[in-house]
């Protein structure tokens, strides 16, 4: 019986929901219409976006989305009959999840 | 003589009702998460780069497709915020000494988390 | 596919068309389709209309039933499209008909409705569904005590009477024949959480492998079609979590046991 090294994937996965669900409505919210509204000035968005602290938890934020979002999708290519390309989907999923997440870290810098 | 009849498997399994197109496009709603991750990163490079960048990403921003997009994401993002809540009692039964935690109080919980974190958010960029 | 009409002798009454699924490996190489018509009443669950027909119309038709009353888990049938235990499936719930009846989705189909349980009972036995101790008490020393608390932490995971309408609702079973399956899943829980039990670790070698709760994705089908409120769904998910605690205290432990 091969032991399976999902609950690694798994624990992100599921950190990554959790956040989502408490975080993603306000944020899309706010950065997808009040600020297209003009309803921040810029300066406060500097503030904000330059604050170390904030870049800490967007790159951690990324990188739990990116890594919950390349699991799910994985799962779904799976039960949508794609089980014959298991591995590649999977490289391909956790492979994009990653360089975005280096590329997140490159941001926030 | 033949045997039984091999069990067969369908792709298409998703279209047979609502409840499984729902579940479907639960998973979904990664898609959109993944993707408006890479938006707000952009936001954030271009504030931090000038106001020059901002002013420009504004008016992508403001135009019809992201407005669209996050219409969407929107509405997906709360599809996953429910459906998760609902699994929370699920997959973390709670004891209180004997006694188990009903359902519905867990599930209230996290709303009440949801307020609180969507409070946090909106103080940040709006107070 | 072929489509016959049998009429049942009284003209009078309503009657209500049934489309049965029909394989007879003798004579079939695919399944067909064949439309019955049937008494209709109020009190007729879709098994009483199969009986029905069996007894006063088609001898061949094949299906398995015993208890009619929802316990034994014999007579589990899709029912247009989702599984039923046809001993509780109204036929006042599925007027005006017709209603299609088919073997249980997900296994090969031996005869009709008859599929095969080979997987299902291999995979039950798999995760040792009964007590496990490391030593046993002397009979002398009298029975393991339990509390209502105790009991109450896997109640509801032993209700299940091993009907597979779950494994029918599955479409991960459905794409993926080694998948552990809701019900397996649930009864290993069942045991696992026991007080009494000593057995964890024996059964989650296969449980927390690759082929058993990884490839659930929590569509949650299984626990909507339960007719026992077993909700394997949720059985899955805190095994999930289980498993997953486990996977990182396994590095705290020392070389000891992994």
């Amino acid at each position: 019986m091969r032991p399976s090294n999902e609950p690694l994937v798994w624990a992100v996965f599921s950190a990554g929901g959790v956040v989502l669900a408490l975080l993603a409505p306000a944020l899309i919210v706010l950065t997808g219409f009040v600020v297209p509204a003009e309803e921040v000035a810029f300066d406060r968005l500097f503030d904000i976006f330059d604050n170390p602290l904030v870049r800490l938890v967007l790159v951690g934020l990324a990188f739990l989305t990116f890594v919950h979002a390349a699991h799910r999708l994985r799962h779904t290519a799976m039960d949508l009959g794609l089980r014959g390309a298991a591995l590649p989907i999977a490289v391909i999923a956790y492979g994009a999840a990653a360089a975005a997440t280096i590329w997140a870290a490159t941001v926030v810098v | 003589m033949p045997g039984p009849l091999p069990r067969r498997s369908s792709a298409l399994w998703w279209n047979r009702s609502w409840r499984y197109r729902v579940f479907l496009l639960r998973e979904l709603s990664a898609l959109f998460a993944a993707v408006y991750m890479v938006l707000l990163l952009v936001l954030a490079q271009a504030v931090r780069t000038g106001e020059g960048a901002f002013e420009d990403y504004l008016e992508v921003l403001q135009g019809p497709v992201l407005l669209v997009f996050h219409g969407v994401a929107l509405l997906f993002a709360m599809l996953h915020t429910v459906t998760w809540f609902q699994a929370v009692p699920k997959a973390l039964p709670l004891k209180m000494g004997v006694r188990r935690v009903p359902g519905i109080q867990l599930i209230a919980a996290n709303y009440v988390a949801l307020a609180a974190a969507s409070a946090v958010v909106a103080v940040i960029f709006l107070a | 596919m072929t489509s016959t009409t049998s009429t049942p002798p009284s003209t009078a009454q309503r009657t209500i068309t049934l489309e049965l699924f029909r394989y007879h490996p003798e004579q079939d190489t695919e399944p067909r389709f064949q439309s019955y018509e049937v008494p209709y009443r109020d009190e007729w669950v879709v098994l009483d209309a199969l009986n029905y027909l069996k007894d006063e119309v088609d001898g061949t038709l094949s299906y398995r039933w015993s208890c009619r009353m929802g316990v034994c888990g014999s007579c589990g049938m899709m029912v247009n499209g989702t599984p039923q235990l046809t001993c509780s499936a109204f036929l006042r719930d599925l007027v005006p008909g017709p209603i299609r009846v088919e073997p249980l989705r997900g296994f090969p189909v031996e005869r009709d409705m008859v599929i095969s349980l080979d997987d299902f009972m291999v995979k039950l036995e798999s995760v040792k569904p009964w007590i496990i101790r490391e030593v046993d008490k002397p009979l002398s020393e009298g029975e393991y005590l339990q509390t209502p608390s105790q009991l109450a932490d896997f109640r509801q995971f032993t209700m299940c009477i091993n009907c597979m309408l779950c494994y029918a609702a599955c479409p991960v079973y459905e794409q993926e024949e080694q998948f552990l399956g809701p019900a397996v899943i649930a009864l290993a829980q069942r045991y696992n959480l026991d007080s009494r039990d000593e057995g964890n670790d024996e059964r989650n070698e296969l449980v927390w492998s690759k082929e058993g709760i990884w490839d659930c994705t929590f569509v949650g089908e299984c626990s909507a079609v339960c007719p026992k409120h077993v909700d394997p769904a949720a059985a899955i998910q805190q095994a999930k979590v289980e498993a997953t605690n486990g996977f990182f205290l396994s590095f705290l432990k020392p070389l000891g046991r992994r």
